[in-house]
């Protein structure tokens, strides 16, 4: 025993001995942006970490988010920023700003608003995506939204407000909209969680709003884009994301429904092209995620790729990636500027990933698809009132990278005897391919759509990645989160929509999102002593990514493996190169009586929030859920692949999931990686890994 | 005891492995997991489901799926998770003897034993008892 421990210590030390060659100088790399630039590519050349020494990393600071707030956040999604030596995060239930030391994880400031009955009210709540950095060579500044919808700026230096930017540094977002914020600034629904864009000097910000599964009205706030001088708040532009009655795209919206229909913002990361002066803008699903009765047309901008110039906001090309959207497939991810080489020709390409594990890849100039895109026959479906289009555009290339519908040949089939409880289950639904509509939910008829590639994706919020070397998309999605889409006429109280999402049977009832009435301002903090009074609570009904929760057959997923992918795309020539299941197999499938003893290979895990990082040799992205190892630890796993070839190369255990997307960074010659972690039992923290110091 | 041995003592207690009790070894009662399961009914089941399989964003809280996110850790975990946290919409509302009878609700829809004396409403007392998702080989 004590043999093998020495001989262990020897591998250790030679192993370390390893790790940082003499010698190597590794140029300070920063992460200014969300997605580490403008193009969103989640990309940077460093290879400091490699395969050969990935395995060893270990923590270098760890930062706990508890204390920014009334309470602890299990749903850390920030990405961080480093720049010059110091990372700024959001974190926390009150979605507060934190600059760090970049080596140490020391606190160097941290700002917070307290906003009250408006953050209380606020559709998007918890800490955000993150935040955006500027600089004109002189002064620094930080930008974020609150959960209650302001625009903030902040000294980097001092975490201070900039009082010349707006109102003592802030810029009240209700306003000066082309809009009335209804009912009132306080509780009018409107907020944002992603993290704004600068380009130049220009910021820009979307919108978003409460899960619209169960709208209380068909009339609400429009998510229109806009763009403010980054130096004094003062609006430079707007994008009616819903066109006026002058606008090219009214007549979309059949029967005046753009005057009253809402939402249809852009809730994810904007990408900008700086050098061209175009902005591309990925639109969420109009109001009414899965009932579009009293919006009747193809409800132009909803779930299009809109591209419009960085100065004046005025549009130069869209293209609907869903006409008349009824599966809330939004666009969910930034779009990626890619510059790639087709068939010999140089094409300045915009690839956008999507819920629906469509990569739709078009000239980010001209708004022409690469490959071509045609308009296929979609099927029909037969709800009153419903409207429905007769087509939707499916890409020639690259091939769907994920399901995106539902077909006998999806069903679990590690027996025959499963694959035949899930048919007999399956018999109460309705399924089909891509664009499958929702149905009215009927106790004698089918209880609701099935569906894949629709509210969670697919690829959701986290988006890909993209190498520049060689014109590849890296692409987490979801390839087994089943959403049951039913329809039911709602109560008057609860709507005045024709129908909302439900179940027949059951009640109707307000579905909200994770984290809604969860921040730091929603009710007073938990007290340690014997409760006290109920207030008055909220009706909350799941709601969100739709895990299409009691949809097993003996415990284990409807779905077979893969439950989630990483594939990588080649855009020179729209093919998937290799695509692998991500994420160990789930303990709770693993040890399952109806399969033990069986030899399965990795399944992958279900989940939405995984996003990915790229570096010079390696793809990185952590597992959604806590497994055990054979050597019986439990963790997730931070995981490293070969980027040209999908092998797994090292891994790290996290205490808990993924659950915001890694980035990483040089800074004074040493890779860190930095990703949030929360889920279960752990709440929010962001982590910091880099290489054991040379011995 | 000074507080820095009594963490010594835990400390110690979780390097040898001898969390002193599991869920297996009756750890509720039966009158507990009723009064629990009314107050589920009514504050927990809009959103992880009335047969506790989970919704479209709160995860199940039965089976495997559930034992598969605690196994190894324990009560005291699982009740601190509860108090600090939920229900979502209004964490502090329920008093930690109503967090307990819920939780015993949890083991006993999760098939652990019950036995003759209530759980505890203290998260420290309960951080001795370890979930552990098999029952323990004889």
């Amino acid at each position: 025993m004590r043999k093998r421990q020495g001989a262990l210590y020897a591998l250790i030390a030679i192993a370390s001995i390893a790790v940082l060659p003499v010698g190597a100088q590794t140029k300070d790399t920063e992460w200014p942006t969300y997605g580490a630039d403008l193009a969103n590519t989640r990309y940077r050349p460093l290879d400091q970490i490699n395969a050969s020494n990935f395995s060893q990393l270990e923590l270098a600071w760890s930062f706990k988010t508890d204390n920014l707030g009334t309470r602890p956040e299990y749903k850390l999604e920030g990405t961080p920023l480093m720049i010059k030596g110091v990372v700024y995060a959001t974190g926390g239930t009150r979605r507060s700003v934190v600059a760090l030391d970049a080596a140490s994880g020391e606190v160097l400031w941290v700002h917070g608003e307290h906003e009250g009955e408006r953050a209380m009210a606020a559709p998007r709540q918890l800490s955000g995506r993150g935040l955006a950095w500027w600089t004109d060579g002189k002064e620094e500044r930080v930008l974020y939204v609150t959960p209650g919808y302001r625009l903030v700026a902040l000294d980097a230096k001092t975490g201070v407000p900039v009082h010349t930017f707006g109102e003592n540094g802030l810029v009240d977002l209700k306003l000066n909209d082309d809009q009335t914020i209804l009912p009132d600034l306080t509780t009018g629904e409107i907020g944002l969680q992603s993290a704004p864009v600068i380009a130049g000097n220009t910021v820009i910000v979307g919108a978003s709003f409460r899960e619209g599964m169960t709208p209380k009205s068909m009339r609400n706030n429009k998510g229109y884009v806009r763009g403010f001088d980054v130096r004094t708040g003062k609006r430079l532009w707007i994008f009616h994301t819903i066109p006026t009655k002058t606008e090219p795209g009214y007549d979309t919206w059949l029967n005046g429904s753009a005057e009253y229909t809402g939402n249809t913002g852009v809730w994810t990361q904007i990408s900008v092209d700086e050098k061209r002066g175009l902005v591309y803008l990925p639109v969420e699903s109009p109001t009414g995620d899965y009932y579009g009765g009293h919006r009747p047309g193809n409800d132009l901008f909803g779930e299009s790729l809109v591209c419009v110039d960085l100065k004046t906001g005025e549009r130069k090309w869209h293209f609907q990636l869903v006409h008349h959207p009824l599966w809330d497939m939004d666009i969910s991810s930034a779009p990626i500027l890619a510059d790639i080489n087709v068939d010999g020709r140089a094409v300045a390409a915009v690839a956008q990933p999507t819920k629906q594990g469509i990569l739709y890849v078009f000239d980010r100039v001209t708004g022409k698809p690469v490959w071509p895109i045609e308009e296929k026959p979609a099927p029909q479906g037969s709800v009153p009132g419903e409207w429905y289009s007769p087509t939707q555009p499916i890409p020639s290339k690259p091939p769907a990278y994920a399901r995106n519908g539902i077909s006998v040949d999806d069903l679990i089939d590690f027996t025959p005897e499963l694959r035949d409880q899930a048919q007999t289950l399956i018999a109460k639904y309705k399924i089909g391919p891509v664009f499958t509509p929702p149905v009215e939910s009927k106790l004698d008829g089918a209880l609701a759509t099935l569906t894949l590639g629709t509210a969670s994706g697919g690829t959701n919020w986290p988006g890909g990645s993209y190498d520049p070397e060689t014109h590849t998309v890296y692409a987490y999605a979801c390839n087994a989160c089943v959403t049951p889409i039913g329809l039911v006429r709602p109560s008057k109280e609860l709507s005045d929509m024709d129908f909302v999402a439900g179940t027949a049977g059951q009640e109707a009832r307000m579905r909200t999102g994770p984290g809604e009435n969860a921040g730091a301002d929603s009710v007073a903090p938990p007290r340690g002593g014997e409760g006290r009074a109920a207030a008055p609570a909220r009706a909350g009904a799941g709601g969100g990514g739709g895990g299409g929760g009691g949809l097993t057959v003996q415990g284990l997923p409807l779905i077979k493996p893969p439950y989630a992918t990483i594939s990588a795309i080649n855009l020179d020539r729209g093919e998937i190169v290799w695509q692998i299941a991500h994420g160990e197999t789930p303990d709770n499938i693993r040890n399952n009586a109806a399969i033990k003893g069986r030899d399965i290979p990795r399944t992958g895990q279900s989940g939405y929030n995984i996003g990915t990082l790229v570096t010079k040799s390696l793809v990185i992205a952590g597992d959604s859920l806590i497994t055990t190892s054979s050597s019986g630890a439990r963790g997730a796993m931070l995981r490293a692949y070969e980027k040209t070839s999908g092998k797994e190369v090292g891994s790290v255990l996290m205490p808990a999931p993924q659950s915001g997307s890694p980035m990483t960074y040089v800074w004074n010659g040493r890779q860190y990686i930095v990703v949030a972690i929360s889920g279960g039992a752990y709440s929010g923290e962001y982590r910091a890994y880099r290489l054991p110091q040379e011995q | 005891m000074t507080r820095r041995l009594a963490l010594t003592f835990a400390f110690a207690a979780v390097l040898l492995g001898q969390s002193t009790r599991s869920v297996w070894d009756g750890v509720y009662t039966a009158d507990q997991a009723n009064r629990g399961q009314a107050l589920y009914a009514k504050e927990c089941a809009s959103c992880h489901g009335s047969d506790l399989t989970g919704g479209e964003s709160a995860p199940p809280l039965a089976g495997s799926g559930f034992l598969s996110n605690w196994t190894t850790l324990t009560v005291g975990d699982l009740f601190e998770r509860t108090r600090v946290s939920m229900p979502e919409n209004d964490p502090g509302k329920l008093s930690r003897a109503q967090i307990a009878d819920l939780i015993a609700y949890l083991l006993s829809a999760n098939r652990f034993p019950e036995g003759k004396a209530e759980l505890d409403k203290q998260a420290e007392v309960l951080k001795q008892i370890r979930i552990d998702a098999e029952a323990p080989k004889k």
